[in-house]
């Protein structure tokens, strides 16, 4: 296995690709072509985002090693993302996004990424929908989860800040959304993407496209994600960790070996009848028997069913 | 014979608890064996079920000391994965743990994670559904399943991987008998004709008693193991003739009806059978049906001419096979559904669910959403008061105390609901619901995976919740219960209402519904507690 | 005979990129040809069944949305009509995913993670086998709280509704990784039950793809034209090379369509 300051590394670096391939409009203000030949340039672009944002899942997803605990979590919790993604549709807003927001604060940056990356999935599977967003959207909404990941996870401030954060999220994933297909949508148009200009010439251009197409459509969203953390952050969230307690995610049993000196002693011996409804006789012997009839005590229960 | 499986001195503790779950554990199972584990909830059954192929410890962590070998194998020394081809296992409830949509391919998971080739696979499915007789479910979706069906399919499931020793986790604790009985033939089958081994954590003995080989019995992480009747005793928990027998003292102690038979004619005892008592329908109407009822979804007619009439004090068993209309009946009387026909008379006029008639549900998980049992109550009293606009809520905690002394579950007041078992979380939902205070209570089912101690709190609870002149009407398939519980049966087949009269008169001599009292002594005698009265007379 | 899920892929990629890379309104149409026919031959039931005019009703909103950016600035007839061409290749890309959508079926489709990603398609296959069970948990909840008096649907109460379905999840999610661990999960190389075979429709299909996008792709390198002048408003180049190369993308029309009786 790899170091894992290696393993951060590597994710870094396929993270910064990833923005690579959402910001490209910014970071690129040279020359790829003359205006008549944006037609041109554009499927190129988009593949070669494509590609990017490949490299980047691939890393993050590729990793393997996820027992079947996680992957049984990822099912359930990808599972309610499925189920909110469709009903209460109002404008950006979608139930969805609560399940990224809260498993991201209780299970981790990481485990926040792969869950929103694969619910998305999961979910454009569900209904039909896999369009050429698909791979951004996965990205957005895993970097959504992991953000999420890295507030606060305990404290008087962790709800706060994941309302806030919800908030943000809301405009900020619109707008990253936006971006990947700005310069084909808008185009040659006032508000398109102009190589030859500057970045921050751009990037106003790009902020008023944001604005007129769906900056209201995306204030649903942030809105929604705030008051879905008030709501239903407290009791989701401890929900969520005790489940991780319980299901122990990081284990390491403790075994105690014991002198073989003991194995030999009193092991209860067998008779087994041959037919199950036998009528016989209570033949040979009987285990030890304790007090005639003990009550089992009910014992501050261990965890799981006994 | 070799040994299936060899215990040595396993001790075992949880992560987070301070007693231990296992205690110098030692047995040894031969192969081909029919095994029980028996034992109050609590007591160790999973625990010591799931030591059998690694999970624990490896898969809950804790402390561990002893050995386990399974066919041979260290559990120490592999993981439960690397086990999956030697011994098969089967949680309790079957539908959280499938993979994938149709059955075939389920059955083809354990195989693909053991790489095997694509030929193997495919006998192996073949070999695996016949074995369990499923073949003909071979392209269904899971979803779409009975219970019965649903166990039989995670078997086989468990089984494709080619393991010799099966585990299951209470297999027929949530089915209706008929399910029950598929799959017990199934494993009898497995037992007999295949040589596998199987052990199987149940408390429902009175199915299973006559069908194992030897018991294994868990009190507080002790394990005995004997013969079945032996371990019976000494666990203190038995099918009713074992009671019978106990009570009677018979030796050796019966397992099954027809060993009570049998004792009862070796030891000359003879009841009484001649009951023509009336029974008398005193206390006012509650609730009442005003024409007959007749009730559908869509074109299916689940219920037909349906006339009721439910008394102050009454507590009405509703039986019936599945499909009859029970579910349905509970929902037109609470005011879910409403009648193509007929109407129901609540007190105060309509059916109101929630107010005037409460409904507690299949699935009592459902329901639990705070912090603690106390909580849970008293979010539906200040449900209620916001609907009668009653008193202020700072008050409804001692409330919520009341409720839960009344119904005798204060001891559970400042638990987490999710921390209990599953007949305890059973109990905290009932509470919930009967804090409504509604004078009609109904129950669909309430007990499905109920353990005996917390059968016995909810017949106390009911019978609790009727003295103010209320009742409580609920549906099931267990017999032992009706019989200790219900003053009252009605029996539902078809969508009508086909017997509806005291249990002695409508289970009493029942060829499919009788208790195993009454099948030994006559339909008078419904539980051996009623023997033991008669006797000491 | 079924057409494995990765020709489709590549036929879509194809399609998507051909698409993109014109403003050619005759080149444009025939794209869509392609994939209307090729959505009305191959479309199967499925949650896909009504991508096609879900995408293509994307389309015209896309169309629409192009258009009307263009009163941002300098307005002509020019402009206009490359707005709603550059609206239009989009909207094509968008049809072209609609058919991809109808033909194609998730199981199928997540059976071709390859082993590293078997993880994340194995939790992706998990996400779609319980979603519908939570869906009947929610449900139902709300029904048993409303028993109680509880009106899960106002926003007050959502953690009524809420807890109860995601802690049973979760409670289900311990069942769920026992009885996995129990059968093997993790233990290593895996083998495939069902496997889709790579047979000729499928290669027709992905040389269906291949051929409008080697064409384009040579245009492109000989600058030959592939976009409509706006500035003056004039005819297209119509190439009967790359008209026949785009009714090349409609070949998968010929393939008859799978069994439906056959198993996915």
């Amino acid at each position: 296995m790899r170091p894992s300051a290696l393993r951060f590394f590597v994710l870094l670096v396929a993270n910064l690709v990833g923005v690579a391939a959402f910001a490209w409009p910014f970071l690129l203000p040279a020359a790829v072509g003359t205006d008549t030949a944006h037609g041109i340039d554009a499927p190129w672009i988009f593949a070669g985002l494509l590609l990017c944002l490949g490299t980047l899942l691939f890393v993050e997803l590729g990793r393997g090693g996820l027992g079947p605990k996680t992957v049984a979590l990822l099912g359930v919790l990808g599972a309610a993302m499925v189920a909110l993604r469709l009903p209460g549709f109002v404008a950006g807003f979608s139930a969805m996004f609560i399940v990224v927001l809260v498993a991201g604060n209780a299970f981790g940056p990481g485990f926040g990424f792969v869950l929103g990356a694969v619910g998305t999935m999961a979910s454009g599977l569900f209904v039909g929908g896999l369009g050429p967003w698909l791979p951004f959207q996965m990205v957005a909404v895993g970097w959504m989860g992991l953000g999420a990941g890295l507030l606060p996870r305990s404290g008087r401030s962790r709800i706060p800040a994941l309302a806030a954060y919800g908030f943000v999220a809301g405009f900020l994933f619109g707008a990253v959304m936006n971006l990947w297909f700005w310069p084909f949508a808008a185009g040659s148009s006032e508000l398109g993407w102009d190589p030859a200009a500057g970045s921050i010439d751009n990037l106003w251009r790009y902020v008023t496209f944001y604005m007129a197409t769906s900056g209201w459509w995306d204030s649903a969203r942030a809105v929604g994600n705030a008051v879905m953390v008030v709501v239903l952050g407290g009791p989701l969230l401890a929900a969520l960790d005790r489940a991780s307690r319980r299901m122990r995610l990081h284990v390491r049993p403790r075994i105690i070996e014991v002198g073989a000196g003991r194995a030999a002693a009193a092991r209860s011996s067998l008779r087994v009848e041959e037919s199950p409804d036998s009528t016989g006789q209570d033949a040979g012997e009987f285990p030890r028997r304790s007090d005639p009839r003990t009550v089992p005590q009910k014992t501050n229960r261990p965890a799981s069913a006994g | 014979m070799n040994q299936a499986l060899r215990v040595s001195d396993v001790t075992f503790t949880y992560p987070e608890s301070e007693t231990p779950a296992l205690k110098d554990v030692s047995f040894d199972l031969p192969e081909g064996t029919f095994a029980l584990i028996t034992g109050a909830t609590g007591a160790g059954k999973s625990t010591l079920l799931r030591a059998m192929n690694g999970l624990v410890p490896h898969f809950t962590g804790g402390e561990w000391s002893g050995r386990v070998l399974v066919q041979g194998r260290d559990t120490l020394e592999h993981a439960p994965r690397a086990l999956a081809d030697v011994v098969a296992y089967v949680p309790q409830d079957p539908s959280a743990s499938f993979v994938v949509d149709v059955v075939e391919d389920e059955l083809a998971y354990a195989m693909e994670n053991l790489g095997s080739t694509q030929a193997v696979m495919r006998r192996r499915v073949e070999e695996t559904l016949d074995l369990l007789d499923v073949e003909h479910l071979r392209a269904r979706s899971v979803r779409s399943l009975s219970g019965g069906e649903r166990q039989r399919v995670a078997i086989a499931a468990a089984l494709t991987a080619g393991a010799r020793v099966l585990l299951l986790d209470e297999p027929t604790s949530q089915l209706d008998p008929q399910g029950a009985e598929d799959v017990l033939a199934a494993l009898q089958r497995l037992v007999h004709d295949h040589g596998l081994t199987v052990m199987i954590a149940e408390h429902r003995l009175e199915r299973v008693a006559g069908f194992v080989d030897i018991a294994l019995g868990c009190v507080s992480g002790r394990v005995e193991v004997g013969e079945v009747r032996a371990i019976l005793e000494w666990t203190g928990a038995g099918p009713p003739v074992h009671r019978l027998g106990h009570t009677l003292g018979w030796s050796p102690l019966p397992l099954t009806v027809r060993e009570a038979r049998r004792s009862a004619a070796a030891s000359g005892i003879i009841l009484d059978d001649d009951d023509r008592a009336a029974f008398p329908r005193a206390g006012e109407v509650v609730l009442s049906t005003t024409h007959p009822l007749t009730a559908s979804y869509g074109a299916r007619v689940a219920l037909e001419g349906i006339e009721l009439d439910l008394r102050a004090g009454e507590i009405v068993a509703l039986m019936g096979r599945n499909g009859a209309g029970k579910t349905t009946l509970l929902r037109c009387l609470c005011g879910l559904h409403a009648p193509d026909l007929g109407e129901v008379n609540a007190p105060g006029g309509e059916p109101e669910p929630g107010a005037n008639v409460a409904l507690c549900p299949q699935m009592p998980d459902n329901v639990l959403f705070k912090e603690t049992v106390a909580q849970e109550v008293q979010v539906t009293l200040d449900a209620r008061r916001i609907e009668t606009n009653g008193p202020p809520r700072a008050r409804s905690r001692r409330r919520a105390e009341d409720v839960l002394r009344e119904l005798g579950l204060l001891d559970l007041a400042a638990a987490h609901p999710r921390d209990l078992s599953a007949g305890q979380r059973l109990l905290v939902a009932v509470a919930a619901i009967a804090a409504t205070g509604a004078p009609v209570l109904l129950l669909d089912e309430p007990t499905r995976g109920l353990d005996p101690e917390s059968k016995s709190r909810l017949s106390a609870m009911l019978r609790a919740y009727v003295r103010e002149g209320r009742v409580v009407v609920f549906a099931t398939h267990d017999v032992e219960l009706v019989a200790s519980l219900a003053g009252r049966v009605v029996m539902l087949a078809g969508g009508r209402v086909i017997a509806d009269g005291r249990p002695e008169d409508v289970i009493g001599d029942s060829a499919v519904f009788a208790p195993q009292t009454a099948r030994v002594f006559g339909p008078r005698w419904l539980t051996p507690e009623r023997v033991a009265e008669a006797m000491s007379s | 005979m079924n057409v494995h899920p990765a020709a489709w892929v590549v036929w879509t990629l194809c399609g998507g990129l051909v698409a993109l890379a014109t403003t050619n309104p005759f080149y444009l149409i025939l794209v869509f040809a392609a994939a209307w026919v090729v959505h009305a031959a191959h479309r199967h039931p499925g949650p896909g069944i009504r991508s096609f005019g879900i995408f293509a009703s994307f389309g015209l909103l896309t169309i629409a949305t192009r258009t009307a950016l263009v009163f941002f600035g300098p307005v002509s007839r020019g402009s206009v009509v490359a707005a709603m061409l550059e609206g239009a290749r989009l909207a094509v890309m968008l049809v072209v995913y609609g058919t991809f959508n109808s033909v194609s079926d998730p199981w199928r489709l997540l059976r071709l993670a390859p082993r590293r990603f078997h993880e994340p398609a194995l939790a992706s296959v998990l996400a779609l086998s319980i979603a519908p069970r939570m869906i009947d948990a929610g449900v139902r909840v709300r029904e048993a709280q409303r028993l109680r008096g509880i009106h899960a649907g106002r926003l007050r109460n959502m953690p009524a509704l809420a807890v109860p379905v995601l802690s049973t999840g979760m409670e289900e999610a311990v069942t769920l990784a026992e009885s996995m661990d129990a059968r093997g999960h993790g233990r290593g190389r895996r083998s495939r039950y069902r496997s889709d075979p790579w047979n000729v429709p499928s290669w027709l299909t992905v040389v269906a793809g291949t051929i409008p996008l080697a064409y384009v792709a040579a245009m492109v390198w000989t600058g030959s034209p592939l976009t409509m002048p706006a500035y003056p408003l004039g005819w297209p180049e119509v190439s009967l090379g790359a008209v026949a190369a785009l009714i090349a993308l409609a070949l998968p029309a010929l393939v008859p369509p799978a069994d439906p009786i056959e198993p996915a």
